[in-house]
C-alpha cells in the first residue's frame, strides 16, 4: 500500500505575502538609504572666527555674510548654493558658480567666507586644494 | 522557511553603512597665516580641544607675524640684514627653518627658491590684493643677472649673512607647510594622534577618524567639485599648488603667483600640482618646484625630492600620475590621465 503524506510546500501563503511585501519596499529602501548620495542637502558656511551656519538647500533665499572685506551674498536655490556677490577682486568665488553636489566647495579667500555643500553621508573630511 | 526570512532581514540590516558617528568629531576654524585654518580633531575631550586650537592659534598667528613676506617683523630684520651683507643672530627655530628651506632649494634645482623674494615683489605679489602692470622685462633681466639664490646664505654657528646682496627672504612657497609641522607637533605634545590640519587648503592628517581612514578631496583647478580623493592614515601631507590661488589679469592676460626664478616670469603649462608626503613642509616645497618644472620635468624633481607620490595636471586638463599616487586616489572625473613612473 502506498501511503501519501501531504508535506508542506516551499512557501506558505503568508511567506509568499511577506516576501512580495519585502520586495515593494525595496526600491524604497533602496532610495533612502543608497540613492542620490551624491546630492547635497547642507551648505556649510563659514566665516573666520564665527560659528559656521549651516544652510539647507532646499529653502530657496538670500544671505548676506559680512567678512573683513565686507558683505558677501549668498544664494540659496532648488537645492544649489552660489556667491552672487562678493568684495574680492578676482571674483573666483562668484565663477565658481552653483555648487550642489556632496564635497562642493567655493571660497573667498579674501574675505575669509567659505562653502562647503554636504550631502546626507558627507564623503569627505577635509578638501585639499 | 521563517528561519530564511529572518537571515535575509539581518543580512539587509547588515548592509547599512559602516561610519562612525561625527559626534566624536570636535571642528574649528581660525583665522590665522592670512588664510581659513580648519582643525578636526577626533575622540578629544572638548576642554583638551579647546586648549590645543588655542595654542595652535597663538602659535599661528605669532608664525604670520614671524615670517611675514613683506610686512614688519623677523624675516623683514633678516633681509635687511642680506641686503648689507652683515651677520644676524638666528635663533634655533628660525636657523632649522632657513636650512631646511636651503637644503629643499638645492634638491629641487633651485625651482624652489625662497631667495627671490625681490623678484615677487617686483610681479606685485608683496600686496593682499596684487594687481598690475607686470614689471619691465628689462627690469626682470637685471633681477636674474644678480642671480639670488639659497646656497648664497652663509650659516655659521647661530649666524647668518649672504655673498650676494640680492637675496631677499620670501618664505610663502613653504610657510605654510612649515607652520602645519608646528601645529601637528604641538598636538601630539598634548596627546592627540587623530586630527586634521588644513591651512587655505593644504594639509597635514594624523591617525584616523575612529574605525576608518580620514579621506580627503582634492579639488579641481578648474571647476567646483572634487577631481580626485585620498584615504590617509597615520600620517600624511597633502599640499596643493594651483595657477588659481592667487594671480592678477591685466590687458586681457593672466598673471599667477608661482614665478619661475630661472625666467623670472609665471609658470605656464601647469595647473596644479598634489602632492602627499610626509612633512608638510617637503610637500609644500615640493609642490611648488615641480609645479614650476612643468609636464616635462616634473618627474626628475619628484626624484630628486625625495617625492613618489604626486599629481600634475597640466594645461590641457591631463592628468599625469606617479605610479605610487595612481595606487592612492580615486579619480573622480573623466580625465585623461597618464601613470608615470618618476624618471
Amino acid at each position: 500500500m502506498i501511503k501519501t503524506i501531504n508535506s508542506p510546500g516551499l512557501f506558505t501563503k503568508a511567506d509568499i505575502v511577506i516576501i512580495c511585501a519585502a520586495l515593494l519596499v525595496l526600491p524604497l529602501l533602496y532610495t533612502q538609504f543608497w540613492g542620490n548620495g551624491s546630492q547635497g542637502e547642507i551648505a556649510r558656511v563659514q566665516v573666520a572666527g564665527h560659528e559656521p551656519l549651516q544652510i539647507p538647500l532646499q529653502r530657496s533665499q538670500r544671505y548676506t555674510i559680512k567678512g573683513p572685506l565686507g558683505a558677501s551674498i549668498i544664494e540659496v536655490d532648488e537645492g544649489r548654493i552660489r556667491f552672487v556677490s562678493s568684495p574680492c577682486r578676482n571674483k573666483l568665488c562668484i565663477h565658481s558658480g552653483w555648487l550642489q553636489h556632496d564635497a562642493d566647495f567655493a571660497a573667498c579667500l579674501p574675505n575669509l567666507i567659505s562653502i562647503t555643500v554636504s550631502g546626507r553621508n558627507p564623503r569627505f573630511d577635509s578638501i585639499n586644494f | 522557511m521563517r528561519q530564511f526570512i529572518l537571515i535575509i532581514v539581518v543580512l539587509i540590516c547588515g548592509c547599512g553603512r559602516q561610519d562612525d558617528a561625527d559626534d566624536q568629531l570636535h571642528q574649528s576654524q581660525l583665522l590665522a597665516l592670512g588664510t581659513l585654518v580648519d582643525i578636526s580633531l577626533w575622540h578629544v575631550d572638548e576642554k583638551l580641544a579647546e586648549e590645543a586650537i588655542q595654542g595652535i592659534d597663538s602659535q599661528l598667528r605669532q608664525f604670520h607675524h614671524h615670517w611675514h613676506s613683506w610686512l614688519p617683523g623677523r624675516l623683514h630684520d633678516i633681509n635687511t640684514a642680506l641686503a648689507t651683507g652683515l651677520d644676524i643672530e638666528l635663533n634655533d627655530n628660525e636657523l632649522a627653518l632657513l636650512q631646511h628651506a636651503s637644503q629643499l632649494a638645492a634638491q629641487s634645482e633651485q625651482l624652489f627658491n625662497p631667495a627671490i623674494g625681490r623678484l615677487i615683489g617686483l610681479w606685485g605679489f608683496h600686496s593682499d590684493n596684487p594687481e598690475g602692470p607686470p614689471p619691465p622685462d628689462s627690469a626682470i633681466r637685471k633681477l636674474l643677472q644678480q642671480n639670488p639664490r639659497m646656497s648664497d646664505l652663509v650659516f655659521s654657528d647661530h649666524k647668518l649673512h649672504s655673498n650676494n646682496t640680492a637675496v631677499q627672504l620670501d618664505v610663502g612657497a613653504f610657510a605654510k607647510g612649515y607652520a602645519i609641522d608646528q601645529a601637528i607637533t604641538l598636538l601630539r605634545q598634548r596627546g592627540i594622534d587623530n586630527a586634521i590640519v588644513n591651512a587655505g587648503g593644504d594639509l597635514r592628517a594624523i591617525g584616523r577618524h575612529g574605525q576608518r581612514p580620514w579621506r580627503i578631496g582634492i579639488r579641481h583647478p578648474t571647476r567646483p567639485g572634487v577631481i580626485a580623493a585620498v584615504e590617509i592614515q597615520g600620517d600624511e601631507s597633502v599640499f596643493t599648488s594651483g595657477n588659481y590661488e592667487r594671480f592678477y589679469d591685466y590687458q586681457g592676460q593672466r598673471y599667477n603667483h608661482i614665478i619661475d626664478p630661472h625666467t623670472g616670469y609665471p609658470s605656464k603649462h601647469t595647473l596644479s600640482v598634489t602632492v602627499i608626503h610626509t612633512d608638510a613642509t617637503t610637500a609644500d616645497a615640493a609642490a611648488t618646484a615641480m609645479f614650476i618644472a612643468g609636464p616635462e620635468h616634473w618627474r626628475a624633481i619628484a626624484r630628486q625630492m625625495g617625492i613618489e607620490q604626486a599629481m600634475l595636471i597640466d594645461d590641457h586638463l591631463t592628468v599625469h600620475m606617479t605610479r605610487e599616487m595612481a595606487q592612492r586616489v580615486e579619480l573622480k572625473q573623466d580625465l585623461k590621465s597618464a601613470i608615470e613612473e618618476p624618471a
